[in-house]
Formats: structure tokens, sequence, C-alpha cells
């Protein structure tokens, strides 16, 4: 009885269910990588990609049509996740005088727009991995000239490629893979977690007094020193000490594989620098080590809180061990040559007043070069420093993190003396270089940020987009917002959202002077319920603005936003 | 570190039947000073069979001016006025001198607690771990274990109250334990008499000296040191002669203590002194030294006193050995195994057959089994020096590299939860522990870097369980029993109750640690001189010892400091310390000796104590010694073991070595680890093992690539393993102790598991290729004990093989089941 009841509810809830929308997806490309010229077929794997049109590549130097759509087949191997798969052939065209990079496509579907991977434009040949599998060194793909690039995918779980190639004496060959996966930040559940951080491994026939077949692994890497954030892409720089035959194994770094782990191998003769993907936000953040501090600062930072750019331009002095003298606003710049070693620099402080401290460096970051920056008074205590105390919220322990910017009220004048030194007093390296920055501080707008990639709309839909902004120095000022050039159809409106309260820290410190206020905007893009569906996307412009003493500043931020209408089931 | 001699004494209850040669006293001169002096003699003869026995008891004593001194007890001499004499021992018409001199004999100094009440209380027992001694002590009375703490005994007794383990504070109402007014009412003399009940029994009779001593030092007011106040000397060292002792059954041995102070100067401490034995089936030992043999075996004695603690090894040996067998020997290995063998009349077993040692030291150098065809040539070849060759050739291989990778990877914990919660951090340590295995660095190098790690380096990352710097006192703890060898872990909380470790000096060590911090990803030194904290979160760089909560500057374990400035890391010269003390040399050749012998010198390797002492001392020296020569080269260690006659003795014993399991006389058959038997299980068979990557059964994400041997695996903590699990591979976790009993789980997977169940039945293994390729049963029945026990069968057992193999009626099914009892036999899961 109560079972039919139950088989009625559920016929009931299909057709709601059925008319969830879900957003395109791509998962991968492979292979995502081509010569300048190149006309290749690419396979493009994902969810809610049936229908695929077109492509949308805009500043990508290559056509990129779709010539095919099909479900995945269910008995595939792989599959990351339970909904259904689409697999979208496209015909890839690069251009001749295609400069290389990372061109990031989207697929123009029933649903909407897709998210966006990129194809990779090089300037080496791309041979694509044989068919079968190449995981023992007698099936290893043959490699017979240098420079190439291998495109290859790790189809299965524990799969590695193996590729052979003869080195001679003496020469320095680079190899490096680059994963067609998006990187994800963390990686520190990498073991656990569907990832695809490449490791190669460099091999000669060792044969062993047990095998004659077993091979010596003379060099290997997975980042020698992994930093969270960093790309996990694999890149090995090594000069063969004997001519022979060589292998390379590349291979996940928790034995991850499946259908979306697709890569690029670049194999190089000499030392090539690593091909890392441009920033994702080429935005102002002030409070990474390797920004600039330029003498002009103080203008900058006035132009991002509205105020007019009049200041005087920063000096520069030398620091050392002995202590030198600079006047406010100063940028002091050194090198820390020596373990352990610690230099100084003197200023007098005229008249109470806020100031910020902000610390770059040029050659190395943390957590390589960990500049510990300290601002004494003239009893020598410690009135400011970078390093940033608190107490962890579960454990209640201590925490220390060292902070690229600190700010500080002085209200006592006199002198002042700023410290630096590396925190961890072994160590030394000629790029533990520095440039400290001490000056008045500017009420600005820091960061800015919007996720959002793309959005797909439906007649009727609103969706929020989030704009996330850093209140740097005090700024009291507000931020305007506005969003331009939207579809026909669709308006733009202020929104908020709800923000879940977090359990602060038991002793957080003085966490204002290390971080600065985080605020968010919301806006709402929504649909008129006749609006008319697009073929193609719109791009909505994104316009952020300090707003002081009732005037608009100079744009901070503009964001091209590309906005589609689709029928509501794809 | 000094160390006595190894001087080995034979003691019989029969008069030897050879002639005796000799006689001499000990100590040959002696120094009675003050009235409450004694000295015990010891009669040793010498016999023409190149024995010298404890004759002490046998000899008549004469004294050469018998009005300065007296004969207390055998042997045991007391001053009457001062003067010179001569000690004279006589027998069988031959004699022992020893010169004495006494002086103040008339001066009877009143006794202080620093000397004898204290040494009253360790002699008889009150101050053990089992008694006032425990960490809480015993009936609400407390005393330093072994007299360590004087000033803190002194207290109790004098004042009373109960001791707190987590503070300096005082329990309770203090209570004195002893009575000025009424001296003969005092507890401290009236519970060990048993006047007044006690818990411990009768400690000692009203009419001992003790009582006397005890009672007279209450009469006078009880003084902690004597009447001038000045500090009195230390005890600093026991000397016990004989080092080693060895008697035949029934037999009866007398010790000499010497006790050597801070001034210089030193006394017969033989009847101040407790002796416990280890083993009491053994031999047992009595007030004064008097060591009896019960029966074969091998013990060791402690003696305690006054704060010290040291240790004799006595062996109660079988008859002698007729026609004792000269041995061949390789090294010095040999020398010093060979000599204490023939001391304790074993005689070691043969040396190996080809079979037995290619597969033991392919095990023991790779973890590997030889493949059948090296098994082959190895045994076709005639060449004298193949031995040496394959040493070499097992050594440099690839293998040799993963294994000991593997091995380290467990010493230094390897492990995403002690690394910092990160399988990256987690490899780049292991990655550290293989590039260093491979290019065979030196071992001091190894541990400097890593105690001493600041940075970002991959050594610091073993800094970081739980992603937080670990607490000094376990950071310590676990430096100083990876390179030292010692457990000081108990005397976090309290003195070590066994050993002479303080828990001033644990935290002493800690402290080492204690400015150690992480900030961001980095571990740093916090300098000295700023506070931990901020203005705005407290916090100070110090470490409060727990009881006084007093500041703990650094101090190693010798008590020594060092003058370190407020920014330096003092890891780095407490790592220099380490590397160079004696301990460090020790430490890792018994470790690595332990690999080899299934049992160190010392046993647990890293449990070093004088209360554990070494198996054989002088071979422990030896290697240590030869390590440092080489620069603490540990392929240059193990080949020097794997060389050696000892190493290479077969496991099959003889009449005179059976019951031995310390003395390294025959190869002693271990279990293999979890690892290696996997591993061996899969070659053997043909099969390798498939790793997940996964936190449970089933729930795979990763996979290691094919043909990933278990001792090659990266992060091992990553792949779950049924196998693994149930052969206990060790938690690295914590101390990486292995589990290695044997349990239910295991003989249910030896019966159904998917490790042997699914490679018998595979299509493509050993016995599959072998019967695709038309093998004859007999061809096959060699190739598997070729694969899984480096022989060839017996004629007897390929006679049985092939009769049972004929009563089946599947040849295949017949076939698989032979397979299967290889693999799980008792010969193939264990090296020999």
């Amino acid at each position: 009885m109560y079972s039919r009841w139950f088989l009625i509810l559920g016929l009931a809830c299909l057709p709601a269910m059925a008319q969830v929308r879900v957003d395109p997806k791509i998962l991968s490309i492979h292979p995502f990588a081509g010569q300048r010229g190149a006309n290749f077929t690419a396979t493009v794997r994902g969810s809610g990609l049936s229908g695929a049109t077109s492509v949308v590549a805009a500043t990508a130097p290559m056509e990129i049509t779709v010539e095919a759509t099909q479900p995945e087949p269910p008995e595939a191997p792989g599959g990351r996740g339970k909904a259904a798969i689409n697999l979208v052939t496209l015909r890839v065209k690069i251009r001749d005088d295609a400069q290389t990079g990372r061109y990031p496509i989207r697929l123009i579907t029933g649903g909407g727009l897709s998210n966006a991977l990129s194809i990779h434009v090089v300037d080496l040949p791309v041979s694509p991995e044989p068919a079968g599998a190449h995981d023992l060194p007698d099936s290893a793909i043959a490699v017979t000239f240098f420079p190439v690039a291998f495109a290859g995918r790790l189809a299965r779980r524990g799969e590695a490629d193996f590729y052979a190639f003869h080195g001679e004496a003496g020469q320095t060959v680079t190899f490096e893979v680059i994963s067609g996966l998006p990187q994800i930040a963390s990686g520190g559940s990498a073991a656990t977690i569907a990832n695809f951080d490449p490791a190669l491994s460099l091999y000669e026939s060792g044969a062993s007094w047990f095998d004659p077949q077993r091979l010596k692994r003379i060099a290997y890497n997975d980042e020698p020193m992994w930093v969270m954030g960093s790309p996990t892409d694999a890149h090995l720089v090594h000069r063969f000490a004997k001519s022979g035959d060589y292998l390379l194994r590349i291979e996940a770094f928790a034995g991850q594989g499946g259908p979306d782990y697709s890569y690029q191998l670049k194999i190089a003769p000499g030392t090539v620098p690593p091909d890392t993907a441009a920033p994702a936000v080429a935005g102002w953040d002030e409070r990474i080590y390797t920004r600039r501090l330029d003498a002009d600062r103080l203008n900058q930072l006035a132009a991002r809180g509205g105020k007019p750019t009049t200041a005087k331009s920063i000096e520069t002095y030398r620091a050392a061990t002995e202590p030198a003298s600079f006047k406010l606003p100063g940028t002091i710049e050194g090198a820390l040559a020596l373990p352990g070693e610690t230099h100084r620099a003197r200023f007098h402080l005229d008249a109470p007043g806020d100031l910020a401290i902000e610390i770059e460096t040029p050659g190395a970051a943390p957590p390589f070069f960990n500049p510990i920056v300290r601002l004494l008074n003239a009893a020598g205590e410690e009135v400011a420093t970078n390093v940033f105390v608190g107490r962890g919220a579960c454990s209640g322990a201590m925490t220390k993190s060292l902070q690229a910017k600190t700010v500080v009220p002085l209200r006592e004048i006199g002198e002042y003396t700023v410290e630096i030194r590396e925190a961890a007093s072994d160590l030394t390296s000629s790029q533990f270089r520095y440039r400290v920055q001490v000056r008045p501080q500017v009420p600005h707008v820091g960061r800015v940020r919007i996720d959002t990639d793309v959005v797909n709309l439906t007649p009727g839909e609103a969706k929020a987009i989030r704009v996330v902004f850093d209140r740097e120095e005090d700024y009291r000022g507000a931020l305007s917002i506005a969003v331009d050039s939207l579809p026909p159809g669709v308006s733009a409106s202020v929104g908020a959202d709800y923000e879940p309260d977090s359990d602060p820290p038991s002793t957080q410190g003085k966490r204002e002077r290390y971080t600065p206020r985080t605020e968010h905007a919301v806006i709402i893009l929504s649909a008129d319920p006749g609006a008319p569906l697009l073929a193609l996307p719109h791009e909505a412009r994104v316009v952020t603005r300090p707003l002081v003493d009732g005037k608009l500043g100079a744009e901070l931020m503009t964001k091209m936003l590309p906005v589609m209408m689709v029928v509501k089931k794809p | 570190m000094k160390r006595t001699a190894l001087i080995f004494l034979l003691a019989s209850t029969a008069r030897p039947d050879t002639q005796l040669l000799s006689l001499r006293t000990l100590p040959a001169e002696a120094s009675l000073q003050g009235a409450r002096a004694t000295q015990q003699f010891l009669a040793l003869a010498k016999y023409a069979d190149g024995t010298e026995r404890d004759v002490t008891a046998e000899v008549e004593w004469r004294l050469s001016r018998p009005a300065l001194a007296k004969l207390i007890s055998t042997g045991r001499l007391g001053p009457i006025a001062d003067g010179a004499l001569t000690l004279t021992a006589t027998l069988q018409g031959k004699q022992g001198r020893s010169e004495v001199r006494i002086a103040g004999a008339a001066s009877a100094r009143a006794a202080t607690f620093t000397r004898e009440i204290s040494g009253i209380l360790t002699k008889r027992g009150c101050n053990t771990s089992v008694c006032h001694g425990g960490v809480k002590g015993q009936g609400g009375f407390k005393l330093s274990a072994n007299a360590l703490y004087p000033a803190d005994d002194y207290q109790w007794i004098t004042q009373g109250g109960v001791y707190q383990v987590l503070s300096a504070e005082v329990k309770g109402t203090p209570v004195p334990r002893i009575d000025l007014k009424n001296p003969e009412q005092s507890a401290l003399v009236r519970k060990p008499t048993m006047a007044t009940p006690h818990g411990g029994g009768k400690r000692f009779d009203l009419d001992s000296d003790d009582y006397r001593i005890m009672l007279d030092w209450i009469r006078h007011g009880a003084p902690f040191r004597d009447e001038t106040g000045a500090p009195e000397p230390k005890l600093t060292r026991l000397e016990l002669f004989p080092s080693t002792v060895v008697m035949t059954a029934a037999a009866e041995h007398r010790l000499l203590v010497t006790a050597h102070f801070s001034d210089g100067h030193k006394e017969d401490y033989t009847h101040e002194s407790l002796y416990t034995v280890n083993d009491g089936e053994v031999a047992t030992a009595a007030a004064g030294g008097v060591v009896r043999a019960r029966r074969r075996g091998e013990t060791s004695i402690l003696v305690r006193a006054a704060g010290q603690v040291a240790s004799i090894v006595v062996g109660v040996v079988g008859p002698p050995v007729p026609n004792y067998p000269e041995l061949k020997r390789t090294n010095f290995i040999d020398d010093r195994v060979f000599e204490k063998l023939r001391q304790f009349r074993i005689v070691p077993s043969a040396l190996s057959g080809d079979s037995e040692f290619l597969r033991r030291v392919c095990l023991d150098l790779t973890g590997t089994l030889p493949p059948p065809q090296r098994v082959r040539e190895f045994l076709a070849s005639s060449d004298p020096r193949k031995r040496e060759r394959v040493i070499d050739a097992l050594i440099a291989s690839p293998e040799f590299t993963d294994y000991w990778s593997f091995r380290f990877a467990e010493i230094f914990r390897v492990a995403i939860f002690v690394n910092g919660l990160s399988p990256k951090w987690s490899q780049e340590y292991g990655e550290w522990i293989r590039s260093n295995i491979e290019s065979n660095r030196p071992y001091d190098e190894v541990a400097r870097e890593r105690i001493s790690a600041q940075g970002y380096s991959p050594a610091t990352r073993h800094f970081l369980p739980y992603a937080l710097i670990g607490a000094p006192s376990d950071v310590m703890a676990e430096e100083v029993r990876v390179f030292m060898g010692r457990r000081l872990d108990c005397a976090q909380c309290h003195n070590h109750p066994y050993e002479n470790w303080s828990q001033d000096q644990f935290w002493g060590m800690a402290a080492f640690f204690s400015r150690m911090f992480r900030m961001g990803s980095i571990v740093m030194d916090h300098p000295a001189n700023m506070d931990l904290g901020s203005k705005d979160v407290g916090g100070k760089i110090e470490l409060l010892h727990p009881r006084t909560k007093v500041p703990v500057q650094p101090a190693l374990l010798d008590r020594s400091t060092l003058n370190l400035g407020p920014a330096d890391n003092p890891r780095k010269e407490l790592a220099r310390w380490m590397t160079s003390h004696p301990y460090f040399a020790e430490a890792a050749v018994n470790r690595i000796w332990g690999h080899f012998f299934a049992r160190g010198i010392v046993e647990p390797v890293d449990d070093f104590r004088s209360t554990n002492p070494p198996s054989n001392p002088a071979l422990l020296g030896a290697l240590a010694e030869d390590f440092r020569a080489h620069g603490f080269n540990l392929r240059q260690l193990m080949k020097t073991i794997v060389s050696s006659r000892t190493y290479q003795l077969t496991q099959a014993p003889n009449d005179t070595n059976r019951d031995d399991v310390v003395n390294y006389s025959h190869s002693l058959p271990r279990g293999l680890d979890a690892e290696v038997l996997l591993d061996a299980v899969a070659d053997a068979t043909g099969i390798p093992e498939t790793f997940t990557t996964a936190v449970s059964d089933g729930a795979a994400v990763g996979e290691a690539p094919r043909g990933t041997r278990a001792i090659q695996l990266r992060n091992p903590d990553t792949f779950f393993s049924r196998f693994l699990e149930l052969y206990g591979r060790s938690n690295r976790g914590a101390v990486p102790e292995r589990n290695t009993k044997p349990n239910l789980g295991q003989a249910l997977h030896v019966l159904a598991g998917s490790s042997y169940v699914e490679r018998l039945a595979a299509p493509d293994g050993r016995l599959a290729r072998l019967i695709k390729d038309g093998a004859s049963d007999e061809k096959i029945f060699e190739e598997f004990y070729l694969a899984a026990l480096g022989r060839l069968p017996e004629a007897d057992e390929l006679r049985e093989l092939k009769q049972v193999l004929s009563q089946r009626a599947d040849r295949q099914a017949g076939l698989r089941e032979f397979v299967w009892a290889m693999t799980t036999s008792r010969e193939f899961v264990e090296n020999h």
C-alpha cells in the first residue's frame, strides 16, 4: 500500500527533477596541445555538453569547430562523477602565426556556455600517444628527436607511460609534464582526491643482479619542494653523464588516472624554464611578496582610495648590518647574505601617525625566504612586526604566519628601528633580497574579486554574483559596482545574501594589522520571462570604483562576464 | 665513555683437574681511610688449562700485622690502627699478596645522609622503583630512585610530606620519618626492622651495622652532610670486577665493586651495593656480591649504589668442550664473537651452505628473494670469492636502495600524519631519505641534518606531526631514541625508574627543541631573547620544568651546557654533540646488527640501558669503532657484517649452542616483515601485487604503477592493504614497532585471502607459464623451490611431492596446492 503511494509521489516529482538545468561543464580536453599551424581533432569530455554547437575562443589564434557530440558509452572506464558524460569532438586548426600560450575555450551548448579550459599552443611538434598501454619499458613510446611534445593520457588508475630516447653524454635536456586538469591549489589531499599532479622519473637500464631488465632511477621530479598553491606540474632539467638509452616514466602523484588525465609532455634540449600558466586574475594584489613597491606607491594607493595623486615619490635606501638612517616615507633594500644576518635601518618619527610596512621579496618568497621584519622603538621594544600571531580556533595552539604587509599606529614620536632577518637562522641564499617600504597609511580599496566565470540564464531566472573586496588601511568609503552591456531582457540589481557565522579564534591577535577587512557585495542578474534567447554569449561588463567624498574614483577592476540566455531544458 | 675491560673469569664448584699455576689477590693495593672503611679482597687462582677461578673462600688469609686490621668476613678487611700491612692468601703452596695502608682508624666520623644513609637505603632496596623509589613512592613515603636526589630524599625523611609528580609542592601534612627526641621511635629504623608493620618486610636486623649507623645518625641530629658543611664528593662511577663472569652450574663467584668519587678517591663498595639479577633462574647474587650459578644460561647482574648503576654479564656454562675446534675467522667480528663463545664453551655452528647463505643475504640486504636463475648460477659456481662478489653486487643494486630507503623510512617515520598531514611533504621527506641511502651519505651527516633541520627543507617535515610542531619532549625523545638508542621517555614525568636519567636531564635535553616553532610552512627556532607571542597574544619562549615550574635551559645528557647565542639554532650544537658521542655509533651499529641477526647486541635495539647491558660489549665497541673509522659509512658497515663468518653460520645448531639465542653462535630464523613477505609471495608466484590508495578497503582513488613492490611504496600509509595490516606493518604514527605475533586473521588470509587465492588462480603467473610451456612436474617443483626457498628440493622431498601429485586427479589443482604450500610454509615465511 505504502509502496504504491511512494511510486505515485516519485512519478509526480519526475518532471520537476527533469527540469533542473545543469550548467555545461568541461572536465577535460584531450589532446589539449598543438603546434602552431597544426590541425587536429580533440575530444572534450564533460557533463551537460549534449547539443554543443560551437566553441567560444575569444582571443585564441585558432579555428575550432564542433564535429560531433555523443554520450559516453556506459562501459567506458573511469569517469569522475555520476552525471551523464558527453563527448564532444572538436576540429582544431591553429594559425601558423599563433603565439604560443594557453587559450581558454568554452562550448556553447543547449544548456548555455560552459566553463573554460585551455588549449595550449606550442612551438613543438605534438605527437599523439600511440594506442595501447605503455606502462612497461618494453612498450615505451619511442622518442626519436628533440624538441618534441607528446599528448598523452593516463587512462586508468595506476597507469604510467614510458617514453624511450637516446641521450648523449654531457647533453642537457629539459622534461616537462603539464597536466590538462585544473590544478587543485591545496594539493595536500592528493592521495585521496581525484587530482592530476604529474610526476616524472628518468631511468637508465641498470640491469641489477636480480633482474637484467631492472631500471635504475637516475632523476625524479615531483616538485622537490612543493609549495601549497603553486603549480604541481613536473619539470626536470637533467644533464646526462653518459651516452645511452634512457626511459622517462610519467605517472600521477598518487596513482590516479582516468579519461580526464590528459597531459602534455615536452622534451627539449638545453635548459628551458617551466611553462606556467598566467595568473588566473592579473589584478591588484598588494599582499603578495612579489608585487613591486614602487617609488610611486603612495599615488597608486591614493588612486584606489579615490583621492588625488599628488604625493612625492618614495626614496630608496640601502640597509645593512650596521644601521642606516632613512626618512619617511622610505624604502630600504638589501640582501641577507650570511646565515643569521640581521639588517637594521633607523628613522625619526616627527609626529604621531599611522604607518604601513610592506615587504617585497624579488628573489624568493616564503617559504624559501622568510623575512621577519620588526619595528623597534628607541628602547628596543618591538612595536610592530610582520609576524601575525594568533591562536587556532580548534586547538588553541599558537599559530604564526609571515605577512607581506602590516599596519601600525605610532603615537610616540622619536627614533625607530626597522630590523630585517631570515626566520631560519641557519639559512642563506643569494635570493634573500628584500625591499621594505615604510610609509604613512593610505586608505584604499585593495583586492577586488569576482569568482563567477559565466552566467547562463533561462527566461525568468535570476542569479547572484558575488563581488568580494578588501578595505585596506581603514578605507571607509563605498565601492561602486556597475554592470553594463547586459543582453536584452536581462537586468542587474543590488542584492544581499547570507553570510554564515563562523567561530572566531579564541585569541585572534590584532588581526586588523595583518589582514584587510574583507567584505562582499551581491549583484543579481535577472532575466525577464520574455527575454530573448541568445545563440552566442553576450559579454556584460562589471566595473568597480571607489566612492569617496561624493565622487567616484578611477576604475579598480573591470571584469567581462559572458552571459547566455538559454531554454530551460536543453 | 670509559669502558671496563672485558675480563672473563671462570668459577667452578669442583677443583679443576689441571695444575694450579699461580694465585693473585685483588685489589693488589688498598687504602682504608677512617674507622668505617672496609675492603673486600678476592683470591684468584690460575690453572694450567688457562682458566682463572675465584678461590676467595678456599684460601687461607693471613695478615702480616694483625694488630692493624682484622678480617671481618671472608676476604673482607676492617681497620684497627693506622699503618701498613700485607694480606696474604695461600692455596696449595701458592701465594697471592695485597698491600694495605690504613689511616684514620681511630676517627669514627659521624654518619651523614649523603654517604651512609643514602647508601643503606640503596643497599637495602628501599629506593628501588618497586618500593619507595617508585614514581609516587610507597605508603606516602617517597625516595628518589637509587638515591639520585639525596637532597629531596633528606627532605622527605626529615620533614615528611607526600610527593607530587607534577608539582614540587609537598602534599598533605608533613610527618617526619625520624624522631630526634626519641631516635629509636623513628619510622626510618622501626619500619625496616619490622618493629612497626612494614609492607616492604624486614630489611635489616636490630643488631645489624646498618641499624646502628642509622640510629647513630639520628642521635647525632641527622646531618645532611658532615659537620664542616663542605659538599661531599659525589660518587661518579662504579667499577666492577670482573665485567663478565663465566661459571659452571652451582659454582660461586665474588664480585668486587669499587666506587669512584668526584674528588678522585675510590672506596670499596662491595658491601654497600645492591645486587639484582635479571634472570634469577640462571644465577643469584647475594649481599656482598656473592654470585651463585644455578643453571646453564646467561644473565646480567645490576649493581646499584648511591645514584649509580653498573652491570656485569654472568654466563653459566656447560662442561668443557673437548677438542674445541680452531675457528676460521673473516674479520674482527668473528674475533669478538668467537672469543666469547669459547669462554662460554659454545661451539659455533658450521658455515652455512650456499643456498642458505644466498637467500639470507638477499633478503637481509635487499628484502628480495634471489631469482631461480641466480640461485642456479651461484650453486654451480666454484669461485672461492663468490660470496664476496654477490655481497658487492647486492650492496650496489637498486634493490638495496629500495630496501634501505624503506627501512629508514620506517625508522625515521615517513607517514602523512607525522609529516604535516601532507602527502607531498611526506613524499619529499621520503625522497630525502632515499637520496641519502642512494648516495651512501655518511650517517652522521644525515643525523645532523635531521636533528637540526630548519626552514622548508624535506628533513624539517618530520617535525610536524598533525601539522604542528611536536612537543619538545616528544621530539627530543625520538631523536635520542633513533640516534642514541636510549629511551628517555620515562624521565619525562619522573626520574627514570630503571636508569640514571633524571627528570632534569630529560627536560634539559628537551629544551634544545623548545624554541622550535612552525611559522606558516617553515620550521624555525624562535630567538631566545624575544617573546614567543606578541603584545596581543601572550606567549613566552621558555620551557618550564613540569614539576618545579622553573624555566629549563638546554643541557646535554652529561648536564653540560652550551654557549648559545639567542638567535642560534640550538639543535645544531646538539646534533654535533650527539653524533660525536659514543652512543651515536653504538646505537647505529647495534640497529644495523640487529637487522642482520634478528637480535641486537643490545635488545631491543633502541633500548640501551645500564640495566640492559650489551650481550657482547667488546663486539659492540669494535663495531662502533670500525663505523667511526670508516666515516659512518652504512654500506661499509653492512658489508663488514655480512662478510663475517658469524653472519654466514648456518641456522642448524649443535649440542653446545642449541639454547643460545644471544651470542650469535648460529643463525636465528626470523619471520619476514609484512612488506618483504608480500613481495616474496609476489615474486615466487610471479604475480605482482596491486596497491591502491584508499582510506579503506574498496574506496580506491589511485593505484601504484604496475609492478610496484611493497617496499617501494611512497607514502605507504595511503595504500590500503589487508595483507600488510594482518601481517603487522609498523605504525609509523608512533614508535615504529611491528606486531609480529601470529594471529587468526593471518591464518584465515592464508586459507582464503586474495593474496594467495587470486594468485594461485591467475592465468599469467609462474605456475601458469610453466604449465603452458609443458614443464614436467619435477621442473615445476624445482622452479618453485628455487624461487621460494632459494634451493633445490632434496631427493626425498621430490619423491614425496611426486607421489602426492600423482594421487590427484586434477594435476593443475594439485600443483596449485603445491604452490600454496610452498608460499605458506615456515621455510618460506622465515629468513634463516
